[in-house]
Formats: structure tokens, C-alpha cells, sequence
């Protein structure tokens, strides 16, 4: 390894020269090898050092090789990462084996090692610079970072280190640098923003010639580590601005405060201002320019607070981290009372930029408020966590998903966390939101010094704002009341909602304190700690209601809450764990016993349900979520006896009516018999199961499971009354029966209101769906079929009419394949059958003569976001296009079916026709009327309607005097999870389909089910989150 | 430093550190302790006394001092610290899992050290390498995207 002269650099000549015998000394390397020894460290860095140290000198090549230790490369997601000059091919995940391979491929033979590098949907993409988390990026204050070795000040110099300094303490006057600096538009890097250039001259303008210039590398936000990746990386770039700035100030000293959880920032720090005194750089006489200044490390001791300005200082006299009022600001009177001006690392970082490429091209980066580029860190539920840097004004959506990846497992965007504690969420609405300092502060959060966390659908917002709260609270320095124990308040308020402790007035009170602590308190912590709870409240206050009303938290996360995230998730409450527990033993009978002590669909959810369950299973951080719903299904196929019944049938006098034998209505009749109480079962068509047999299509529900599960729900004492439509409810309740629930659903199809809807040929999909059901359709006879919509009963039309005889069958959605609520399994058959799908085709007028002979749509793209968080389709000009057909199927959503409900002092029902219930008794305001189901949702899932009967079921025995008590469910299993299962990665089983040549024409079901064997090494997969407790 | 409980400290580290410090200003408190402390482990009271006669800070200002900041200990530690952190991004990926983990594993609450002084065991707020979440810390050795079943074999990675 060479060593720099170690003689001082007198002139900016001089300097020039070190340049240059710093670049040539690297030009005696062939190849430059560099492996990030900062954060990979922790994934076996060093280990890949040593190997290649070892191998290549082994090798002989270790004078034509250089393997350098750099900072950060930036993509963590990868780490160890290794980049290799020239051909800038970059690696990730590299290992001491894979050592070999990349000196014999890359370094021998200049090619790339293809199992390393980064691919895009199956397209290799071996260069740094094609890689998607680079590509949007603009590395101006990182430039250095990854490319030099930080403990060798040589590498800064080669690559113009210090050649700011020499042009400012040479060629400008400090007044000349102040302005420069102020034309750039920088503002400060630690989260406030406040004009850099206007900082350093009140600093300047202050009496006194003993002046201090103070780093801010505290960096105490948990989630950021910018300015560690910084001072790691390239500290001589942070050594350099400040000295820039000294001078500016007239300051001759310097400090660089660094919290003392950054040991390998420490170490840096030191060898680099080592280094500098050495050379001449810092210290008396700098350059030869006559200008004295000295830079002191000092480490922090573990406060966050130490990270505002006035703590800082505090702590660096050797006293309590406690602020004190401003003003007087630091700029007036700061460290011993002298002026001191204080910025973060990377506004440092910043300066040299501005001097050196003038504050013209700074500014001419950015937005009109906020100049020049940002460095953020990425991480949380995001692909590829690590270190970005791009302009101000890059959107959330380029940052999270076109740099980051997006989140893992496809799970939904929720909200990214910006600005640490002392910031806000920003919801999904705000993704194309071009992120600067005003922005971000209009939509209440703040930039903050760039932690940027992702979260997604498995956060809870709640449990978040208690985490920072949680946070600031234990970090509070105690000087001020408001923040001390307002704080606590606080914490007490969020602690007691996510336990299910807290009302709705709680909310109110929690509000209250957040705006008076905010305003009340002393310094910026306390100032700022409100805005969490603040932000999430603005945006995500149904959460809150949620765990206050229902005592639900739809992330699955807090834990007094949720017993398991498989059970909280689903909306009826089966024991899941449990029950697939008695499966992995082959206790079917009782494991189905036990989902329909909630849910008496057994073999009917194993099929169609939408599974919300295995979107919260833990069992996905391992590996993959368990197939819930394909074991529920085994065992629903694989009772010994199905039919007989698991209580006495309800007998008595029969109190209750049911409007609609569909899941709602059925499964209310179902546990009211469990509770003891008959009922009677009203419905109009002449079979019952609603969209069960009506909607779904029996290639995916055949009419023998619904009957069987229907009739075992009849034997408990239910009583059913098929062709008996109810045209007012209220005739019942005039009648015998003292409580009437209503589960009439959403049985008419929506309207497309566009030109030639009325043209003969054009069918609502809904109506298609019931003639095949019952028996009464006709066949398409091969004539040409377009279906719009994207829901599943626009894929289960389609398919149905393809079994009907239908020709070519094209399927057209407004939106985007991805936004296409139809489940993605469906989508998937309808495509192995054959059916076309058009993305982004907005219907304009269906053409024809009488007769449907086509359709008349427009392209679309996706542009901004609409209110309910989705991107609206906007229509391309000119790109109409005429699709031929002869029958049109609508399928764009379904209105709710109330009219029974409408009376005088009735129950209140919405302008779209739904029905109001309250949330948690599904009680209207009519007392002894009850409704759930699609007729209060709109068209929703299977199990929402089965969860509402069942929940009205209880209220409605409380209503009529009973307790309201569902069968006991918990503790029928007692195998634990086995060891092995925690550590072996393993994949999840799949269940068969039937082959697309044997569906042709015919209605047999086309998903098969599990195998035995499967169903058993499924279920022991489990992790028995329910055992925790 | 291996002691006994009670019997006397040495205290010759001490004051070579306080003749290492050149002149003793008030600023001079908080570089003294994390020194103290680096060589003892933590900041016993009798050396804290002896730094005082030899310094002139005071020891109330060294109390206040030791007992604001997360980082000095008045009592001593294990051999080895566990440090799981708690930053955000941890948090998100799972972080208070581990800390649960952690905690069954050893047998001891946040905070405590275990009976033999083997491990102390802490959280804390954010040890900065978030992109690794979640992080655990044995001494000066990070652990990256640390999963429940890993814990036991890195905990008996440390005598």
C-alpha cells in the first residue's frame, strides 16, 4: 500500500500536484476492486476482503489489482456489495467463495459473473449504471462514497478533495463565499431547512472574533443513517465544508459531534482529520493561505435530544443534554456563550459542490423552494433498501418503486414514514407528490434528514405513532413540562388504544394534548413529537376508531389485540391456527367442528374465499403463508360424515325472520339455532344460497358442496322457504316475529350509462350468472362476447359464457391488469382458457344496429391519483379503436337490493341503496331490524357476509334477552409447532387444477383440491402463533 | 476489569487517563467519562471520586452528567452487550419479535445483565444500518436481518 509524502501541501499548486500523483499512483492499477466496509460489514464484508487479499496474491496479481475499502455503494439491499473498475460491474450478496470465480471471469477475463449481478425481469444487468435503484439517481454529495477508500486521504484528494477550499480561501473573500452560498438556495440537511447562506451571516455578523463551527452528526432519527454512510464514506468531503464555512464565519475552531453508537464514523473521523493535519489541510496556515483552522472530535453519549442544536452545545461543555430558549440563537451566542454556527453533515457535504460548480448550477437542481439533491435512507418494507440520492422533487413513487423496488411480496403501499419522530406518514395519495422541504410540510409531515421508512398494509398506523412517541417520550430531557409529562399523557392515551382500553373521547383528548404539547414545548422535541400521532390521525383515523370501536387492528400487529394475525384477520373470527392444527393430526371431524363454530361454510370458503388470513400470516416472514383456505377446503371434502349436525336442533317458538337465504343470511339462521333460537328463512329465488349458487359459477363452487353445507345448516333448526319474496319487511314485523334480519344483498347489476346500452345483445353479468344457475341459459353458439369489468363477476361471466359456447372472448378493464379486484388465480385460468384481457380500455358507445355489432373504446393511461388512492385512467387521443361483437356482458360493480327496506320511519338508507347498521350489532336504527351482507356493503366478500350474520346473530339473541354467546373455540389442539419448522425454509403447497383441454364446454370444477400428504405437510408449516400467549 | 464486588478498584487506569487529558476544562466531564468507562467497563463510584480529586470537576456534575446520558453506567455490565435495536425500520421488519426473543433466550428483561455477567442485553433507538433490519449488536459486531431461530447461535458465539 503507498503512502502519501508526508509533507504539508502549501498551495493550491501544490494541491494540484498531490492531485495529480494521486490519480497516476491509481492508474498503476489494472482493476480496482471495491468492497463497501462500512454497513456490509455486517454481512461478511471483511471476510470477502480477506479472501481477496489472500487471492490474489496468491495469484500474483496484487500489484496490478487494487482492493479497496470503501463506504457505502449504496445498495444495502445487496450487501456485501463489490463493484469492480473499470467495467463498473456491480455485485451483490457476494461470499469469500465466490472470490474465485470473480477473479478468474472478471479480472483474468473482463467479463461479468452472472449468478451476482442484478436482473430485471429475467434481463441480466451487470453494470452499476443499469441497474433501476441507480438509474434515477443523482449521486453529487455521494460521488465519492463507494468509489474511494475514506481512510485514505490521497483518494479524496485524487478526486478533488479540497480543491472548494482552495478556490474559497484563495479566490474569495468570506463575504463572496456567504453570498454564494446564499444564491445556492441550500438549505439545511437536518430537517428544519432553514437557509444555510442566511445562517452563516448572522454567524458572521455577530460581535466577536472567537467564532465555532459545530457538526451535527448525532443523527439520532432511528431510520437514518445518511450522515453515518457520509462521515464513513467520504469524511474529507464533510472536513472541507466545514472549513469552507469557518472561514466564511471567521471561526477558527471546530467541532464534529458524533453520537457514540456510530463506532466506525468515530474511527473514520479520526483518521481523516489526522490525515488532514498532516497534510496541511487543517490546522495553522491551511493550503499556505494564512487561514488557521482546527477541527476537535467529540462523541456523544447516547441522547437524542443532543441532536438539537442548544442540547448539543450543552453536552459539548461538558454539562446535561438540556436546551435552552432561543433567541438568543447560536449564531449569536452558542458554545461558551461565543457565536457558533451549527449544520448537519450533509449540508457540509453539500458546500464544496456549490463553490466549486458555482451556486448557478446548484440552483438550477431542485425545485423552486427547495435547490439542489437529497440523500435519503431507504428502508422498511421496501425491496431495495440503501442509500439514494436524487433531486428535490423526485416523487414518493420514484423513490419507493422505481428506485426501491417496490415492496416486497406485492404487498400494498401504505405510507412512508418521512422525517423521523418528528415527522409525518404520507399515504398512498401523495405518491406523485414531488417531495421538497414546503411540500412535504403542506400535507403534514416534514423532510426531515432523509430516513425515509416504507410501510405497508401489515403496519399499523396506531402502533407507529406509539412507537415514536414511545421513542421521544423516554428521550425527553425532562427541562419542560408540556414535553415531559404531556408526552407521557400521550403515551398513556396511545398505550390504552392499542390494548383496547381507550373510548372515542380519548381520541378527542389525545388530539387536544398533541396540538398544546406542540405548542407549549421548549425546544424542537417537544415541539415535534406530536406530529406522528397528528399525522396518522389525518390520515389514517379510522384505524384509530377501529381499535377503539371494534377492538380491531387490521395490520394484525398489537399484540393485547390480536391472539393470532390469521384469526384477528379474519372477519368471522375462525381459529385458524387451531384448526389446522387437529388437521396436521388428521382430526378432521373436529377441526371442521371448530371452523364452524364461526363460520359454517366450510367446503364453500375452502373454495371461494378471499383469504385475508394468509395476508397477515407471519409464516411469510419466514418463507411463504400458509394455504389456509386450501386446508380448510381439505377438510371440508374429507369429513367422514358431513351432514350430521354438531348441536340439538333449536326448537321453541320461532321469534326470528330472515329476509335472503344467502352466506349472511344463512350463517345468522345457523348461530341463532346454536344459540338455542329457531328461525325461519325467506327467499325469493327458488333456490337458496344467494351468490353462492346465483353468482359464483360451479367450475369454481359445484351445486353438491352449497347444498350439502345448506342442508347442514337446516338441520339445527332452520326453517326455509324458497319462492317467497318479501316485498316489505315490514309486514313481518307487524307479524309474529319480534326481530326481522335483512340479507337481501346486491343483486343488480350497475349501469354503464354510455351510448347504445339499450341495444339488443348487451346483458348485465349478474343476470348471465343466474340463468346458467338456474338452468335456464342458452348457449352463445360461438358468437363473439367483449365483458366489461374487472371484478370477479366480470372473470366468472367470462368463463362461464366460454363453457356456454361462447366465440372469441375478450375481457376489458378500465384501470390496470394489477388494480383489477377479480382474485389473481381467476385471472390467471380465464387467461390459460383462452379469453383475451385489454388493460387500460375505457368503453366510450357500444355500435350497432338494433343489434350489438361491436364496441367503441379508448386507450388509456395511468395519470394522477384519484381520491380513492388509484391512479386515474386518462384516454389517449386519437386511440379509438372498434372491437367486433355480438353480445356485450356488463360487469362494473353491483347496487345493493333494499327496497323491502324502504318505509315510513324506516330503516336509513343511503342515495346508492345501502342499508346503515351500526358497525358493531349490524342493528338499523328500526329496533328488531338487523341487516348485513352486500345490501350494507355493496358487493364485498363471502366471508364479510358470513361475519355480519353471525355478528348480527349475537346481537339480535342479546336484543331479544339472551347472552349473545358464540360457541367456545379455543383449546381444542395441543401440538406445539415443531423446532425444525422455525428453521427449514420451506415452500408452500399448491393445488392441482384441472388440465384446460378437459374444461372445454363443461362446468366440472377446475381447482382439484390437496392431496393428502400435502394437506399434512401444509399444515405443519404452521407456527402456532396462538401458543405466544 | 474483573472485580469482586467489594473489594477495592485499581486505580491506576484512571489516573493516567486524567493525566492524558492536559488541561481540564468543564468540557473536559464528558471525554473523561466515556474514557472511564472504556477502561472499567462502567463508571464506579470510587473511581469517579478519584477523577474528581485529581481533576477538580466536580462529582455532582459527574452524577448529573452519568445518570442523564443513555450511555454511562453506574453499575457493572456483562462481558459482552447485546444491543437489539429498536429503530423504526427495525421496528417495521419485525424488530420487537427479536427483542422478545432475546429476552427468553437469557432470561433477563431489557437492561439487566445476567447472573453469571455474561451478557447485558439493551435496546436501542437506532444503530444506523437500517437497510439491514432488523440489527442486533454483540459488542462491536453487527448481525443483519436477524430471524428468531438465529439468535440462539449467535448468543453462544460469546463465552
Amino acid at each position: 500500500m503507498r503512502q502519501m509524502n508526508a509533507r504539508k501541501i502549501r498551495s493550491p499548486e501544490e494541491l494540484n500536484k498531490a492531485a495529480e500523483r494521486a490519480q497516476k499512483a491509481h492508474r498503476n492499477y489494472r482493476c480496482r476492486v471495491l468492497v463497501c466496509m462500512t454497513g456490509c460489514r455486517a454481512l461478511g464484508a471483511a471476510e470477502v476482503v480477506a479472501a481477496f487479499r489472500e487471492k490474489l496474491a496468491a495469484a500474483g496479481l496484487n500489484e496490478e489489482i487494487e482492493v479497496v475499502e470503501t463506504g457505502c455503494i449504496g445498495l444495502c439491499a445487496r450487501a456485501p456489495v463489490v463493484l469492480i473498475e473499470p467495467y463498473d460491474y456491480l455485485y451483490g450478496r457476494v461470499k469469500p467463495q465466490d472470490v474465485d470465480e470473480i477473479i478468474e471471469k472478471t479480472i483474468r477475463e473482463g467479463k461479468p459473473v452472472e449468478s451476482l449481478v442484478a436482473s430485471e425481469n429475467g434481463k441480466l444487468l451487470p453494470t452499476i449504471g443499469e441497474v433501476g435503484f441507480y438509474k434515477e439517481q443523482q449521486k453529487a454529495v455521494l460521488a465519492n462514497c463507494g468509489r474511494i477508500d475514506p481512510k485514505k486521504i490521497e483518494d479524496a484528494i485524487a478526486r478533488g478533495g479540497y480543491q472548494a477550499a482552495s478556490k474559497a480561501l484563495f479566490n474569495m473573500t468570506p463575504q463572496q463565499v456567504i453570498e454564494e452560498v446564499t444564491k445556492s438556495g441550500l438549505r439545511g440537511r437536518g430537517g428544519a431547512g432553514f437557509l444555510t447562506g442566511l445562517k452563516w451571516r448572522f454567524c458572521r455578523e455577530s460581535p466577536g472574533n472567537e467564532k465555532y463551527i459545530i457538526c451535527n452528526a448525532d443523527e439520532g432519527d432511528p431510520g437514518a443513517f445518511m450522515d453515518r454512510a457520509m462521515k464513513e464514506g467520504d469524511p474529507h468531503r464533510v472536513i472541507e465544508g466545514m472549513i469552507i464555512a469557518a472561514y466564511a464565519i471567521g471561526a477558527s475552531h471546530g467541532f464534529v459531534y458524533v453520537r457514540a453508537e456510530y463506532p466506525i464514523a468515530v474511527e473514520h473521523a479520526n483518521i481523516a482529520l489526522d490525515q488532514a493535519r498532516k497534510l496541511g489541510l487543517l490546522g495553522q496556515n491551511i493550503l499556505g493561505s494564512g487561514f488557521n483552522f482546527d477541527i476537535e472530535l467529540r462523541m456523544g453519549a447516547g441522547a437524542f435530544v443532543c441532536g438539537e442544536e442548544t442540547a448539543l452545545i450543552a453536552s459539548l461543555e461538558g454539562k446535561r443534554g438540556m436546551p435552552r430558549p432561543r433567541p438568543p440563537f447560536p449564531a449569536q451566542k452558542g458554545y461558551h456563550g461565543k457565536p457558533t454556527n451549527i449544520n448537519n453533515v450533509e449540508t457540509f457535504a453539500n458546500v464544496p459542490l456549490i463553490i466549486n460548480n458555482g451556486a448557478a448550477w446548484y440552483a438550477s437542481i431542485g425545485t423552486e423552494g427547495s435547490k439542489g439533491t437529497k440523500i435519503f435512507a431507504l428502508a422498511g418494507k421496501v425491496n431495495n433498501t440503501g442509500l439514494v440520492e436524487v433531486p428535490m422533487g423526485a416523487t414518493l413513487r420514484q423513490i419507493v418503486f422505481d428506485i426501491g423496488g417496490g415492496i416486497p411480496r406485492d404487498r400494498e403501499f401504505k405510507a412512508a414514514q418521512m422525517g423521523g419522530p418528528s415527522g409525518g406518514c404520507v399515504p398512498m395519495q401523495f405518491l406523485d407528490l414531488p417531495i421538497d422541504y414546503d411540500s412535504v410540510k403542506d400535507i403534514g409531515a416534514i423532510m426531515g434528514s432523509g430516513g425515509l421508512i416504507v410501510m405497508d398494509e401489515n403496519t399499523c398506523m396506531v402502533d407507529i405513532a406509539r412507537y415514536f412517541l414511545r421513542f421521544v417520550q423516554s428521550e425527553s430531557c425532562g427541562k419542560c413540562t408540556p414535553c415531559r409529562v404531556g408526552t407521557k399523557e400521550m403515551l398513556h392515551i396511545l398505550d390504552a388504544i392499542c390494548e383496547g382500553r381507550a373510548d372515542i373521547e380519548d381520541l378527542k383528548k389525545l388530539e387536544r394534548l398533541a396540538k398544546h404539547v406542540g405548542k407549549a414545548s421548549l425546544c424542537g422535541l417537544g415541539q415535534t413529537a406530536p406530529n406522528p400521532v397528528l399525522s396518522t390521525l389525518r390520515y389514517f383515523r379510522h384505524e384509530y376508531e377501529e381499535h377503539i370501536i371494534m377492538k380491531h387492528c387490521r395490520a394484525a400487529r398489537c399484540e393485547a389485540l390480536v391472539q393470532s394475525p390469521c384469526r384477528h384477520a379474519c372477519p368471522a373470527g375462525v381459529n385458524a391456527p387451531e384448526y389446522i392444527a387437529l388437521a396436521a393430526e388428521g382430526r378432521l371431524d373436529e377441526a371442521a367442528n371448530l371452523i364452524r363454530r364461526r363460520n359454517p361454510f366450510v367446503s364453500v370458503c375452502g373454495r371461494v374465499c378471499d383469504h385475508p388470513c394468509e395476508r397477515r400470516c407471519r409464516r411469510s416472514d419466514v418463507d411463504e403463508p400458509i394455504a389456509i383456505r386450501a386446508l380448510k377446503r381439505y377438510i371440508g371434502d374429507n369429513v367422514s360424515d358431513f351432514s350430521r349436525p354438531m348441536a340439538r336442533p333449536a326448537a321453541g317458538k320461532t321469534q326470528v325472520a330472515v329476509v335472503g337465504a344467502g352466506p349472511a343470511g344463512l350463517s345468522c339462521a345457523f348461530f341463532l339455532a346454536l344459540m338455542g333460537r329457531p328461525s325461519v328463512v325467506f327467499e325469493a329465488q327458488p333456490i337458496p344460497g344467494g351468490m353462492l349458487s346465483l353468482g359464483i359459477p360451479e367450475y369454481r363452487l359445484p351445486k353438491k358442496i352449497i347444498n350439502d353445507e345448506i342442508a347442514f345448516i337446516l338441520s339445527h333448526g332452520v326453517e326455509l322457504k324458497t319462492a317467497n319474496p318479501i316485498a316489505n319487511v315490514r309486514e313481518l314485523l307487524d307479524g309474529r316475529y319480534k326481530a326481522v334480519f335483512v340479507a337481501t344483498g346486491a343483486q343488480t347489476g350497475r349501469k354503464l350509462r354510455i351510448p347504445g346500452e339499450e341495444l339488443n345483445g348487451v346483458m348485465d353479468a349478474l343476470e348471465v350468472l343466474r340463468y346458467r344457475a338456474l338452468g335456464k341459459a342458452e348457449s352463445f353458439d360461438g358468437r363473439r362476447l367483449v365483458v366489461l369489468g374487472g371484478g370477479n363477476a366480470a372473470i366468472d361471466a367470462a368463463r362461464s359464457a366460454l363453457r356456454l359456447g361462447a366465440g372469441k372472448l375478450t375481457v376489458l378493464y378500465r384501470r390496470s391488469r394489477q388494480e383489477m379486484p377479480a382474485y389473481e388465480e381467476e385471472i390467471e385460468e380465464a387467461l390459460h382458457e383462452g379469453i383475451e384481457l385489454h388493460a387500460l380500455a375505457i368503453p366510450k358507445r357500444i355500435v350497432g344496429d338494433g343489434h350489438v355489432t361491436g364496441i367503441e373504446y379508448v386507450q388509456a393511461r395511468l395519470g394522477d391519483m384519484d381520491d380513492s388512492g388509484r391512479r386515474r385512467p386518462v384516454p389517449i387521443e386519437g386511440s379509438e379503436t372498434i372491437l367486433d361483437c355480438d353480445v356485450i356482458i356488463v360487469a362494473i360493480g353491483q347496487t345493493p337490493s333494499t327496497e323491502p327496506l324502504i318505509w315510513e320511519n324506516g330503516p336509513q338508507v343511503s342515495k346508492w341503496g345501502a342499508v346503515s347498521v351500526d358497525p358493531v350489532t349490524m342493528a338499523t336504527c328500526v329496533p328488531g331490524v338487523f341487516a348485513a351482507g352486500d345490501c350494507v356493503t355493496g358487493g364485498t366478500t363471502v366471508i364479510e357476509a358470513i361475519a355480519g350474520g353471525q355478528r348480527a346473530a349475537v346481537n339480535i339473541d342479546k336484543f331479544l334477552g339472551g347472552p349473545g354467546r358464540l360457541p367456545g373455540d379455543v383449546g381444542f389442539a395441543f401440538t406445539p409447532p415443531l423446532q425444525e419448522n422455525l428453521m427449514a425454509v420451506s415452500t408452500r403447497e399448491k393445488e392441482e387444477n384441472l388440465p384446460v383441454r378437459k374444461r372445454k364446454l363443461n362446468f366440472h370444477e377446475v381447482v382439484l383440491g390437496l392431496e393428502a400428504k400435502q394437506a399434512i405437510r401444509e399444515a405443519n408449516r404452521c407456527l402456532r402463533c396462538d401458543l405466544e400467549r | 476489569m474483573q472485580q469482586g464486588k467489594n473489594a477495592p478498584l485499581d486505580k491506576t487506569a484512571a489516573l493516567k487517563i486524567c493525566r492524558s487529558m492536559g488541561q481540564i476544562t468543564p468540557d473536559s466531564l464528558i471525554p473523561i467519562l466515556q474514557k472511564i468507562q472504556g477502561a472499567y467497563g462502567y463508571l464506579p463510584a470510587e473511581i469517579l471520586f478519584e477523577v474528581s480529586r485529581q481533576t477538580g470537576l466536580h462529582v455532582n456534575h459527574m452524577f448529573g452528567v452519568a445518570t442523564f446520558y443513555e450511555q454511562f453506567h453506574l453499575e457493572p455490565r456483562g462481558r459482552h452487550t447485546i444491543k437489539c435495536c429498536r429503530g423504526t425500520a427495525c421496528h417495521v421488519r419485525g424488530g420487537r419479535d427479536i427483542a422478545n426473543t432475546i429476552q427468553r433466550e437469557l432470561g433477563i428483561e431489557e437492561g439487566r445483565t445476567t447472573e453469571d455477567m455474561r451478557f447485558t442485553f439493551e435496546t436501542v433507538a437506532c444503530l444506523g444500518t437500517c437497510f439491514l433490519a432488523p440489527v442486533v449488536m454483540v459488542n462491536n459486531d453487527y448481525y443483519g436481518t436477524v430471524t428468531a431461530n438465529r439468535i440462539k447461535s449467535i448468543i453462544e458465539k460469546y463465552v
